[in-house]
């Protein structure tokens, strides 16, 4: 019987959140979760982490956090030509609280960093961060007071895609290995690093 | 056609609120201030144009007073640009109003030739024509796609990407890139013209027309359309020019006023084309000037494209080896050649010692660069005057008596891209 | 209509230049200058209001030895010199006004007024309502204070910032860029 990693390990119980499973950290998993268990094994079918991932990455909702230059370029990757429509990312969602992918295209200057941030906070787990152009990965050809220099000092970041701007099919190469990546199970990047220095 | 010939009176009197003219405040005799309610629009939001903040005043859907405030896309451009060789300037203005992207370079490498008294061939001058028309049909695409998709007109959107992907073909095929092609030098152009060039143009320019037929009759019949543009966001002429609009906004409120006929650059005066204008001053009328302008560009193109396939294997930039490289082949058998390109790929061409300020028609409104140089290798100051910083200052002016589904439809009509207005 | 610039109050110097003319006026009266170029020349659309900083103009010296007095510029490729040295400026600041005639026969001009450190001008908000955000921007910018103008406050930078960006003694800022072959 696999014991599911419990809640209280994970850092929502320094939070301080008061659920059933933090107050009693014993608690193992349920008798629906062990039947499911039996089956993956009985019938060998995917596991529940695959069927996740794959339902994760087909249907990926992405932010509309278009700043400057790249978003001209992903409103292209939008339209009939570039058709994002195929990854099932059309959709994109203005509020941070529906969407899973943040793709800061752009250039991000110091009084954008704030309200970034908090869109960043406000979308649920899993989520995802593409930094895409030169500008968001690293400053680009702004190297001054203003520009923060790649959007990866303030948000983890997944996938960086370069160019000033990327073509629609470098960004789309951006997004097929972000998938590809979910895929192969790389869990999102908050959980393995923090914030560049 | 005079300049003043077409306006009517909108509204009497001025709209202008004071003490700030920016700022629409609240007027507490129609509006209990208890009944206010001040929210927050941007600057992530997705019917903003960019990133612009306005702190706004509700009073159940009416807007009672507005205020815009920007500077989160403030990237120090001009800093930036005091510190790098002329050269490689170029490549800055391009991404400041990243819609109309070879506009804005060829303001600043005529500024540059201004200074440097350098002659530029013809080729290179229709050429540059030919590709600022085709940057205004791209930028009015991308302007007419976002506002029909922030009315509700979703599916617009699709319609005028796809002809504009056919438009960056052509960048592409002549640049080298789709976005931010980096063409113009001072002298000329960086490279010639490629032979495909024209006939792809030519398809380009049958293919056009029917394109904006089909937005207009997608768009000119619809009664929510109608409803949602006629009538709204007034701004009258005289306003407009207190306020220092132009472009779309300054001619949608029957001003005749175009820098390519009133004061020509370019090779302007010698292709026919006509500016539309319209008195209503409302936002429909600036649809209708952007939409009518996009049939004056492809006229334009196809008279440069005639014209330049005349011109086929003449000179596309200067002959002056102090500023241009000098070709490649060259620098093989003379001595001369191989320490002028040192020079100018190390050092940098010297630009002489004054000051210029250069406009051009940009797609929306007056594109003006101030160039301070001292007589060296950088420049000493460079200030971009965008037309969309001084739009966004209408806002309070349109915004008088609006609704705040109104207030979507004004900011999107002023056509304000938040890089130029940032810097 | 023809223009001329006789009358202009407070007007110092006329200044013609790569077509272009530049009236160079005394900074108390500009106010003066302005109403006067709407109302009697025709100018009624301002343009652009924009300041330069001249300190440290003509300090690069004259072109032949690599760097400057103060050390060698990081962002700099080669010499620095110049030609000739420029002629100096009158003072450290100034503000230059953009203006149109937009009619018929339009007609372009420049008013430059001259200001110190420290020194104030008064807005010209109440000659064209256009110049709000331009004054503000340039008092973000480069720190001139212009007398009367009813909102002065941070227009690019945030409320709180320190320092005026644009003026030359602000440093470019920017992080250092390390190349991987040197660790």
């Amino acid at each position: 019987m696999r014991k599911l990693p419990l809640i209280s390990d994970r850092p929502l119980a320094k939070a301080g959140l008061n659920s059933e499973r933090v107050l009693m950290p014993n608690k193992g998993p349920g008798v629906f979760e062990e039947e499911i268990d039996g089956i993956e094994d009985a019938l060998g079918i995917t596991t529940v982490e695959k069927a996740v991932a794959w339902a994760q990455s087909n249907s990926m909702w992405p932010d509309t956090f278009g700043l400057a230059c790249c978003a001209i370029e992903m409103m292209s990757i939008v339209s009939s030509r570039y058709d994002i429509s195929r990854f099932g990312m059309e959709r994109f969602s203005s509020s941070p609280r529906q969407a899973d992918l943040l793709i800061v295209s752009g250039r991000v200057t110091h009084k954008m960093a704030a309200p970034l941030r908090q869109v960043y906070d406000q979308m649920l787990e899993p989520k995802w961060v593409i930094a895409m152009g030169a500008c968001a990965s690293s400053g680009g050809m702004f190297n001054n007071y203003t520009v923060l220099q790649g959007v990866d000092k303030i948000v983890p970041v997944d996938v960086h895609v370069p160019g000033c701007p990327p073509r629609p099919e470098a960004l789309m190469e951006g997004i097929v290995r972000l998938h590809e990546k979910i895929m192969a199970g790389i869990p999102p990047a908050y959980q393995l690093r923090g914030v560049a220095q | 056609m005079s300049v003043v010939e077409r306006v009517t009176k909108v509204y009497e009197g001025s709209r202008i609120p004071s003490p700030i003219p920016t700022v629409l405040q609240v007027d507490t005799q129609k509006h209990a201030l208890d009944d206010i309610l001040t929210i927050n629009f941007g600057p992530n939001h997705p019917s903003t144009h960019g990133v612009l903040r306005l702190v706004v005043d509700l009073d159940g859907e009416l807007v009672a007073g507005v205020s815009a405030v920007i500077g989160y896309l403030h990237t120090g451009f001009e800093k930036t640009m005091e510190q790098k060789t002329w050269w490689k300037c170029i490549t800055y203005p391009e991404r400041i109003d990243y819609v109309s992207f070879q506009v804005n370079e060829l303001a600043f490498v005529l500024a540059i030739e201004k200074l440097l008294e350098i002659e530029v061939p013809q080729k290179a001058t229709w050429m540059r024509m030919c590709l600022s028309e085709l940057t205004r049909i791209h930028s009015h695409l991308v302007w007419l796609g976002t506002s029909a998709l922030e009315l509700g007109a979703i599916s617009m959107f699709w319609y005028t990407f796809d002809d504009r992907d056919a438009t960056l073909d052509l960048f592409e095929m002549v640049c080298g890139t789709r976005m931010h092609t980096r063409y113009f030098q001072a002298g000329g152009l960086a490279e010639d013209i490629p032979e495909g060039f024209y006939e792809q143009a030519r398809q380009w320019c049958k293919k056009m027309p029917k394109a904006i037929d089909e937005y207009e009759a997608i768009l000119d019949r619809n009664a929510i359309w109608l409803k949602r543009t006629k009538g709204i966001g007034l701004l009258s002429a005289d306003d407009a020019i207190a306020l220092g609009q132009s472009g779309p906004v300054l001619r949608a409120s029957g001003v005749n006023w175009d820098l390519r006929k009133n004061m020509p650059y370019l090779a302007y005066d010698e292709v026919s084309f006509d500016v539309p204008v319209f008195p209503e001053g409302d936002v429909y009328a600036r649809y209708r000037v952007h939409l009518e302008e996009m049939r004056e560009s492809v006229r334009i193109v196809a008279q440069c494209i005639d014209r330049l396939a005349e011109m086929r294997g003449e000179p596309w930039i200067a002959d002056d080896r102090k500023v241009v490289l000098p070709p490649r082949e060259e620098l093989h058998t003379s001595m001369e050649s191989l320490i002028h390109h040192f020079k100018i790929v190390t050092e940098g061409y010297m630009v002489p010692e004054g000051e210029v300020y250069q406009c051009v028609e940009s797609p929306r409104g007056e594109f003006g660069v101030y160039v301070v140089s001292d007589g060296g290798p950088k420049p000493w100051r460079v200030k971009f005057r965008a037309p969309s910083f001084v739009a966004l200052q209408a806002t309070a002016t349109c915004m008088t008596d609006a609704a705040i589904a109104d207030m979507i439809a004004i900011v999107g009509s002023l056509d304000g891209v938040m890089g130029e207005v940032d810097r | 209509m023809t223009v001329t610039y006789e009358g202009v109050p407070g007007l110092i110097e006329t200044v013609e230049a790569h077509a272009e003319t530049t009236l160079v006026v005394d900074t108390a009266r500009v106010v003066e200058a302005c109403t006067h170029l709407r109302d009697e020349q025709g100018f009624n659309f301002l343009s652009d209001v924009t300041p330069t900083d001249y300190l440290g103009w003509g300090a690069r010296g004259v072109s032949g030895y690599i760097g400057t007095a103060a050390g060698r510029d990081m962002h700099g490729p080669g010499t620095q010199g110049l030609g000739r040295v420029p002629d100096p400026k009158p003072k450290r600041f100034a503000v230059n006004y953009h203006l149109l005639r937009l009619a018929d026969d339009p007609v372009r001009v420049r008013v430059q007024a001259w200001l110190d450190d420290g020194e104030a001008i008064d807005t010209v908000i109440p000659v064209w309502p256009t110049a709000d955000w331009f004054e503000r921007e340039a008092w973000d910018m480069f720190g001139i204070v212009f007398r009367g103008h009813p909102n002065l406050a941070r227009i690019l930078m945030e409320d709180d910032w320190d320092g005026h960006p644009l003026r030359k003694d602000y440093p470019i800022g920017g992080e250092p860029v390390r190349f991987s072959g040197e660790e």
